[in-house]
């Protein structure tokens, strides 16, 4: 099974305020016993929504910087 | 145990000094090793050291109580920080200093410091020299965050990342926001503006930059 990059979870710096459940735009994020989790990890786009409303800056989902095949003829 | 001379070559200050001016930073210089995300000096705590940086990255930052973060500097291996405070009377910190990785550095208290800027003309040029460059860099930041957008520094800072050809790190969006004085959701929203203009394409842990000349431009206005 192809194993899908996702935003890292800080569990101990969250405060379980659910924002990112609220506002994942997919629904891939649920609230289980321990805090937030992605339930549905096929569903999660990396579109870091939850990493820029978490208002203790709990999720982080990291990006590489690079060209693309056209700006790279560019270079 | 004395740190070797060789070894202390290794730092760009030191490069160029006399065996005799190595061996006497060698019995003041201390030897540290720090832990990923160890803070290495605290911002307003007195000065203890100037600090040299051996193996590993050490990010300089301000904090503000809001919480808002400025990064300042990212050291590299060869580089030094806290050089400022360590020659002003009763000097504090002037920014926290976090270990991005582990970090091995070598420590020299601030009276040994400063006595031996005193003794060795060669030390007392090279710091002059680093110290001027410092407020080179300084005054360019000023210039960044004073008379350009977030847009403008967005688009600096996304060329100036992939130019380095080889990818050598990931970047989260706080980290972004961090070096470019502002706060994550900017940046998020303005990543999805170049997306929107078709500057960017924002992938699965990628930004792919598709507009060379675009960015180029929106980095001029």
């Amino acid at each position: 099974m192809e194993k899908w990059p996702l935003p890292d979870i800080d569990l101990e710096r969250c405060d379980r305020c659910g924002l990112c459940v609220q506002r994942c735009p997919t629904q891939a994020v649920e609230m289980g016993a321990g805090g937030p989790y992605v339930a549905r990890p096929q569903d999660c786009t990396y579109c870091a929504a939850c990493d820029a409303i978490c208002p203790q800056g709990a999720i982080t989902c990291t990006f590489e910087i690079v060209w693309g095949v056209e700006s790279l003829e560019e270079v | 145990m004395d740190i070797s001379t060789d070894a202390l070559r290794g730092i760009e200050l030191f490069a160029g000094l006399s065996a005799d001016a190595l061996r006497r930073l060698s019995r003041v210089a201390v030897r540290r090793t720090y832990a990923s995300g160890a803070i290495i000096a605290f911002e307003r705590d007195l000065c203890q050291a100037a600090y040299f940086v051996v193996e590993g990255r050490v990010r300089i930052c301000r904090l503000a109580p809001s919480g808002r973060e400025q990064v300042l500097a990212e050291i590299a291996p060869g580089g030094a920080f806290n050089m400022v405070p360590v020659f002003q009377e009763a000097g504090t910190n002037p920014a926290t200093a976090e270990a991005l990785g582990r970090v091995t550095l070598y420590a020299i208290g601030r009276d040994d410091f400063r006595r031996l800027a005193g003794e060795l003309p060669g030390l007392a040029f090279g710091i002059a020299a680093d110290l001027a460059g410092r407020l080179a860099r300084l005054t360019n930041l000023v210039e960044e965050l004073a008379l350009w957008t977030v847009r403008s520094r967005l688009a600096r800072f996304l060329v100036q990342n992939a130019e380095q050809g080889e990818v050598t790190r990931g970047w989260t969006q706080a980290e972004i926001a961090a070096r470019l004085g502002t706060v994550r959701d900017m940046v998020g929203r303005v990543l999805r503006d170049f997306a929107d203009d078709g500057l960017v394409q924002v992938e699965r842990q990628r930004i792919i930059l598709l507009d060379r000349a675009g960015l180029e431009r929106q980095a001029r206005e």
